[in-house]
């Protein structure tokens, strides 16, 4: 089914007050923790719906955005080093950052997106180790000690804050591309390829670009926002920013939310970001793990296509 | 380049193979019979390699008599697992793409059981014949690479059977060719499915013990594992069990003679990289062929 979703009038209402009030957040003198954390929600509400674009209208279900995020924090790094610019001016580096992931997915989408289905979420899984596995390997990357980052010569309250700001702008950019996405031919043209590719390509749809563009704007968002969690950690290692975990919950949050629309991963990356900010706060962080295990399976089993549409059906039940 | 050192890399190539086919066979199976992509597989195997550690650590069993334990607590669990959380997916549209969300589930939950129960530190699997060695001529077999060796070609073999001679077997087989003409003739799809999973998971065990045997491990390594999986799979052709120990013998080698000649660190690199290349040249396999 094909279905445009247009933002509704209370939606545009709601948005601007809404992005405000995040903006002037820092400035309000909570505890940094508030800033990290929603600095946090921020990085996965722009991974999820970035990922959206390729796995959620397009379905193909990338296993291996994390390569693209780690991607984004060591050319930032690099820039970093090799420039010697103030840490203030290379908040801009995040910008090449993601164009750097855009490009190397532009090179790997072309021969990888021929690939469908479960060949294609192996070969993107692959793809994400061979990049980590490399970057271990060269030492100009500082290899498998990583890289210290300088930090910026301000508070930390108020580092946080800058950074905090620029994440909420590349989430806003996200969202944004997410929400022309799900009302453009381009959309429409992703979604077509979803339903099937075949009737789409004699629909005269060309689905190899629209694969491939859509692959690589879903590489660029996660580029940048890898290169601002690089100067949110100050140091870089190559099990944390390629870290396994991150590519499987960025496809957690946007099936969970509901793939294919532009609402739902964002849903997603709020609701899990907190529920494990909260269950690694309370609880041991194998028994973490173990009940978002459990999410996964009950993800799957429960709410194949996301909470929203688990919701929308649980109340035309009762309604009926 | 040295000839001895050639063979000799060759050999530990085609044992240290033997294990991979055997860990791989189940999951080309639950891949080509039920269109279920078990990444939880090699996470069960590992299970297999810590009972195998903890019963040799209590009783001192030996890692290969202690399969008559963990294969059956093995077999029984992956029946669970299959009953209560594969069956209700098994309707869905895209089953391959939801099973392996919903297995990466249940691998996550696995490896933190083990994080829990036995803790992160590596394991080694120390038998009394593990520093002994069997010289013959200028070769070297290490005992426990030779019981891996012989317990994975056993196992594989009688896979290899079971799915030819015996019913059970070739109701797998059925179903995974023409699923709703072997219904007609009376193949119970649901139970078949169940037990074809339950052996998968319970040979997957048997192949944890046979790389307990080659590596050492922790509960995180079923993720390493799991690559060489995908590999062993992909080379052999999905579903197909001949060709599924072929790739395992030849991915084998490939591992022993580049262990052999080139630093450690880049030899998972070569594997990972050969896995993407062979997926776009030919991503049905090098051999076609049945189960």
């Amino acid at each position: 089914m094909v279905q445009t979703q247009t933002p509704s009038r209370s939606f545009v209402l709601i948005a601007p007050i809404l992005l405000l009030g995040l903006a002037i957040f820092p400035w309000l003198g909570l505890p940094v923790y508030f800033i990290s954390l929603l600095f946090t929600v921020f990085l996965y509400v722009t991974l999820a719906s970035s990922w959206n674009l390729i796995g959620g209208f397009a379905g193909y279900l990338s296993f291996g955005h994390v390569a693209f995020f780690g991607i984004g924090a060591y050319v930032t790094a690099l820039m970093m080093k090799g420039l010697k610019l103030s840490p203030l001016w290379t908040i801009l580096s995040s910008i090449p950052a993601g164009g750097m992931a855009a490009l190397i997915a532009f090179i790997v989408g072309y021969p990888c997106l021929r690939l469908r289905g479960p060949y294609f979420a192996v070969i993107t899984f692959c793809f994400a180790f061979v990049v980590e596995l490399g970057v271990k390997n060269l030492d100009i990357l500082g290899g498998p000690e990583g890289l210290w980052l300088k930090s910026m010569d301000l508070p930390i309250h108020v580092i946080r804050a800058i950074l905090f700001e620029v994440m909420l702008v590349i989430m806003v950019f996200a969202i944004s591309l997410s929400i022309w996405t799900s009302r453009s031919k381009f959309g429409a043209g992703l979604r077509a390829i979803k339903e099937d590719e075949e009737v789409a390509q004699t629909m005269a749809i060309n689905a190899p670009k629209l694969k491939i563009q859509a692959f690589a704007l879903s590489a660029f968002f996660p580029g940048m926002a890898g290169g601002m969690y690089a100067y949110y950690l100050t140091y870089i290692h190559p099990d944390i920013v390629f870290d396994v975990m991150i590519s499987i919950l960025i496809v957690l949050m946007a099936l969970f939310g509901g793939g294919g629309t532009w609402l739902g991963p964002i849903i997603g990356a709020v609701v899990l970001t907190l529920v494990n900010e909260g269950l690694s706060t309370f609880v041991k962080a194998e028994f973490a793990r173990i009940i978002y295990g459990c999410l996964f399976i009950g993800v799957i089993i429960f709410m194949p296509n996301g909470i929203m549409e688990f919701l929308k059906k649980g109340g035309a039940k009762q309604a009926s | 380049m040295n000839a001895v050192l050639v063979l000799q890399s060759l050999i530990s190539g085609i044992m240290m193979g033997s294990v991979y086919a055997l860990l791989g066979v189940g999951f080309s199976l639950t891949w080509g019979v039920m269109k279920v992509i078990h990444i939880s597989h090699a996470a069960f195997g590992l299970m297999g390699s810590f009972l195998a550690y903890t019963l040799l650590k209590w009783w001192g069993l030996d890692p290969i008599l202690s399969l008559v334990i963990s294969v059956p607590l093995l077999f029984v669990a992956a029946c669970l697992v299959y009953r209560f959380l594969i069956t209700p997916i098994t309707q869905a549209k895209e089953v391959i793409v939801s099973s392996m969300i919903l297995t990466f589930g249940i691998a996550i939950i696995l490896e933190n059981l083990m994080l829990l129960i036995w803790s992160p530190d590596p394991r080694l699997l120390t038998t009394a014949y593990t520093s002994k060695v069997l010289i013959l001529g200028p070769l070297y077999f290490q005992y426990p690479r030779l019981a891996g060796f012989l317990m994975s070609a056993v196992g594989v073999l009688v896979i290899h059977f079971f799915l030819k001679k015996t019913l059970t077997g070739k109701a797998v087989r059925a179903a995974w060719q023409q699923s709703d003409a072997a219904q007609l003739y009376g193949v119970n799809l649901k139970r078949i499915s169940m037990v074809t999973f339950g052996l998968a998971v319970a040979s997957a065990g048997a192949g944890g013990v046979g790389m307990a045997f080659l590596y050492s491990f922790d509960p995180h390594t079923h993720n390493l594992w799991l690559i060489y999986l995908f590999l062993v799979v992909i080379v052999g052709g999905v579903g197909n069990v001949i060709g599924t120990a072929l790739a395992g013998l030849i991915i084998g080698v490939i591992t022993g003679l580049s262990l052999a000649f080139l630093p450690y660190q880049w030899v998972n690199l070569l594997t990972f990289g050969l896995l993407m290349i062979i997926l776009l040249i030919r991503p049905h396999g090098l051999f076609r062929g049945e189960v």
